[in-house]
């Protein structure tokens, strides 16, 4: 059923394609079609998953794989450029939808569902479903063996609907999981008995030592396609279309896959301290996003906190109402929504390309702003009154006595509750990775994801944050100490 | 002399709960009162309608010719010709004690910073602390503090000192150095006005004492009358449970 309705798809696809080129040679009296495929020249932004090694994967801090490397070869043999942003399977189909992103590929498989929102390229892949299990698991052989038990697959991938097909008739239960590199760890603990995934990517993974073993026949069908938002980037559609059957004649196409699926060099054969040099450079990468952002994020969570923290202690009924509102949103819902929404939702509404940094910066700030608020009353409020009486009765405005008086001692009074924020808001800087910002945990996960030492990479990670975060309290520490005598 | 205070029917009141109850004083040009009573009888919150840092809710208070219940008088320029000594000193911990006594005349525009800076040494002199100009505030006792906040509040130049049971909050050894202060200041002919509980010290430096009771004023006159023959039973109660 699933092999027959791609395929349909699919010849309406070719005779579209067909079409519109044939349209274009009409139209145009060119000899070459690569000249007049209108998207020369152009740069596209191409959105991807992040962890679906062989197809997507980081190596040496760049996005490598089968998909990088054909739209690499496709987008030189048509003249236009890309930009890849690498932001999750899920991810990389809303910004698509969204027009954040005006194409994706992530070895994704063409699905009747799918072609509701998506226009697809010819097929670039032929893949298919396996089941793999833990390496030293001697009881799971087949689906057999799967009553009672429970199996990861990767959400919205083919393997979850064959994983989903199957549970009926074998009794098991089928966990989501958003991940390859967490699905194998997953069965490698023991959570989950088995794992469904397109059969390269577990090929790939087994040949870096994940620790598991295929223990079925490949499950045929689901093919992958380039898309785009239906109705949108018809020409990059076109010209996919007309580079892959290029390279496809060239043999540059059996090339690129024998790279990854024939003898894949592995990347996990090193010790502890081999894994640490390799990601190093990606890591502090990672953190100089980490820092910077947080930084941003708070500076502007600072504005925020004092103008919404003064009008929290405002005679005024209406600024004190804007104030508990703004607190009260931002305070009750998790950072996450904001983030998606600023990121995904707003540029659907405004028509507008968002930028990942000033959505994540926006996300935090609005965050630790609220509670900046909180903090800038609690310590405006506890001033004794009397001070304030104190200055006035000396015939300081209300303005200088707040500047003078006020402030000084509310700041001494607020400054650790404030310390503590910037180390909860750089701590929550890690969320942004779901909507693809490369910050410290990202990068860690982009190199797990191609390694597989998955505890090990989340080691060093909370090592290196654990690190800066003493650095930083201990220097906020030492100038407050120095400034509030 | 002319009064350069005066009150007339003054009613101060919080939600439906009045504690002035229509007082009318006036107070001459370097005269020296001082405002007794029980608790609750309302002194305080007479003191502090003097600057606004209470709001009357009827009535009227004319200071140095200024009109406080006209909304186009700058209060904070009223406030500069009126000095204020709170029961709690209300010192500013975020500076030292030279700072706290130069803040007001350099940030009002009165003086620039050397000038306040002498004027400020001089009178920690005056009030015994020349040696204590660059302490904090948390470093001194409580009867040093009172006398930095004189300081602070006579670095303005004010013609008025109001002076809110200035020596409640203290050590009883520490009263004695403050009250000293404030009886210099009142032979050197300052106008002031006194909230106190110091009978003794009323009796000796005050030119009028004025006894209030539930808000308004019972009996006033000079120390000798209210003191030795007091007129009202209830002035008489309560002086023979203080004196």
């Amino acid at each position: 059923m699933h092999l027959t309705q791609p395929r349909r798809g699919l010849r309406a696809l070719v005779a579209g394609s067909l079409a519109a080129f044939l349209l274009l040679v009409g139209a145009a009296p060119a000899t070459a079609a690569d000249e007049q495929n209108g998207v020369e020249g152009k740069s596209f932004i191409i959105a991807t998953d992040t962890t679906f090694a062989p197809f997507e994967m980081f190596k040496g801090g760049e996005v490598a794989g089968i998909d990088m490397d054909l739209l690499k070869a496709i987008a030189e043999s048509q003249g236009f450029e890309f930009e890849v942003q690498s932001l999750g399977f899920q991810a990389a189909l809303s910004a698509v939808t969204s027009g954040q992103a005006d194409g994706v590929i992530a070895g994704m498989s063409i699905t009747d569902e799918r072609k509701e929102i998506f226009d697809f390229s010819d097929p670039y892949f032929d893949s298919g479903v396996q089941m793999a299990v833990a390496a030293s698991d001697d009881e799971i052989a087949g689906y057999d063996d799967l009553e009672g038990e429970t199996v990861v697959a990767k959400s919205g991938s083919e393997g979850l609907a064959e994983a989903q097909k199957l549970s009926e008739e074998y009794g098991f239960t089928v966990k989501a999981l958003d991940q390859s590199a967490t699905m194998y760890e997953s069965v490698k603990n023991g959570s989950a008995v088995a794992v469904f995934d397109d059969y390269p990517v577990l090929a790939y993974g087994i040949a870096q030592g994940n620790g598991l073993k295929v223990v079925t026949d490949k499950i045929p069908g689901g093919q992958y396609g380039f898309a785009v938002a239906k109705g949108e980037n018809q020409d990059l559609l076109e010209a996919f279309n007309t580079g892959l059957a290029e390279l496809k004649e060239s043999g540059e196409y059996d090339r690129i896959l024998d790279t990854y699926l024939a003898d894949p060099e592995s990347a996990s054969n090193g010790t502890f301290l081999d894994v640490v040099a390799d990601s190093m450079p990606a890591l502090m990468k990672g953190l100089w996003n980490t820092l910077r952002i947080t930084i941003v994020a708070f500076i502007i969570a600072m504005v925020l906190g004092i103008a919404f923290g003064f009008m929290k202690i405002s005679t005024s009924r209406i600024l004190r109402g804007i104030a508990s509102v703004y607190v009260a949103v931002f305070r009750g819902t998790p950072v996450l929504v904001w983030a998606f929404l600023f990121y995904f939702g707003l540029p659907q509404l405004t028509g507008v390309k968002g930028d990942i940094f000033w959505a994540g910066a926006a996300t935090l700030a609005l965050n630790a702003g609220a509670y900046l608020t909180e903090i800038i009353r609690g310590g405006l409020r506890a001033v004794d009154p009397g001070q304030m009486e104190a200055a006035r009765s000396l015939g300081l405005g209300w303005g200088k006595s707040m500047q003078r008086v006020i402030v000084p001692q509310a700041v001494k009074i607020s400054t650790p509750a404030m310390i503590n924020q910037f180390v909860i808001t750089l701590k929550d800087s890690s969320l942004l990775l779901t909507i693809g910002f490369a910050e410290l945990l990202y990068q860690a996960q982009q190199i797990y994801s191609v390694n597989f030492r998955t505890t090990e990479m989340l080691i060093i990670v909370g090592i290196m944050y654990f690190i800066v975060i003493t650095i930083l309290t201990w220097i906020a520490n030492t100038i407050d100490k120095k400034v509030n005598k | 002399m002319s009064a350069v205070i005066e009150v007339t029917g003054l009613r101060k009141a919080y939600g439906s709960n009045e504690v002035i109850k229509g007082i009318d004083l006036s107070v001459e040009s370097g005269e020296v009162i001082s405002l007794i009573g029980p608790s609750g009888s309302g002194k305080s919150t007479i003191l502090r309608c003097l600057n606004q840092l209470e709001t009357a809710t009827g009535g009227t208070i004319v200071v140095d010719g200024f009109d406080l219940t006209d909304k186009k008088v700058d209060i904070n320029e009223v406030r500069r010709h009126i000095g204020m000594v709170f029961q709690h000193f209300n010192l500013f911990p975020n500076m030292s004690v030279i700072e706290n006594i130069m803040l007001a005349p350099v940030e009002t525009g009165k003086k620039n910073k050397s000038e306040a800076r002498a004027q400020a040494q001089a009178l920690l002199e005056r009030v015994g602390l020349g040696d204590k100009a660059d302490a904090r505030p948390s470093q001194l006792s409580g009867g040093q503090k009172q006398r930095v906040a004189i300081a602070r509040a006579l670095a303005m130049e004010p013609n008025i000192m109001l002076f809110d049971e200035a020596t409640s909050a203290l050590d009883p050894e520490m009263v004695g150095e403050v009250l000293e202060v404030i009886r210099e200041l009142a032979k050197s002919g300052m106008t002031m006005v006194l909230v106190t509980h110091e009978m003794g010290f009323a009796r000796e430096v005050c030119d009028r004492v004025v006894f209030l009771s539930d808000g308004v004023i019972c009996e006033q006159g000079s120390p000798e009358e209210v003191f030795g023959n007091p007129q009202q039973p209830r002035t008489k109660e309560f002086l023979s449970k203080v004196l």
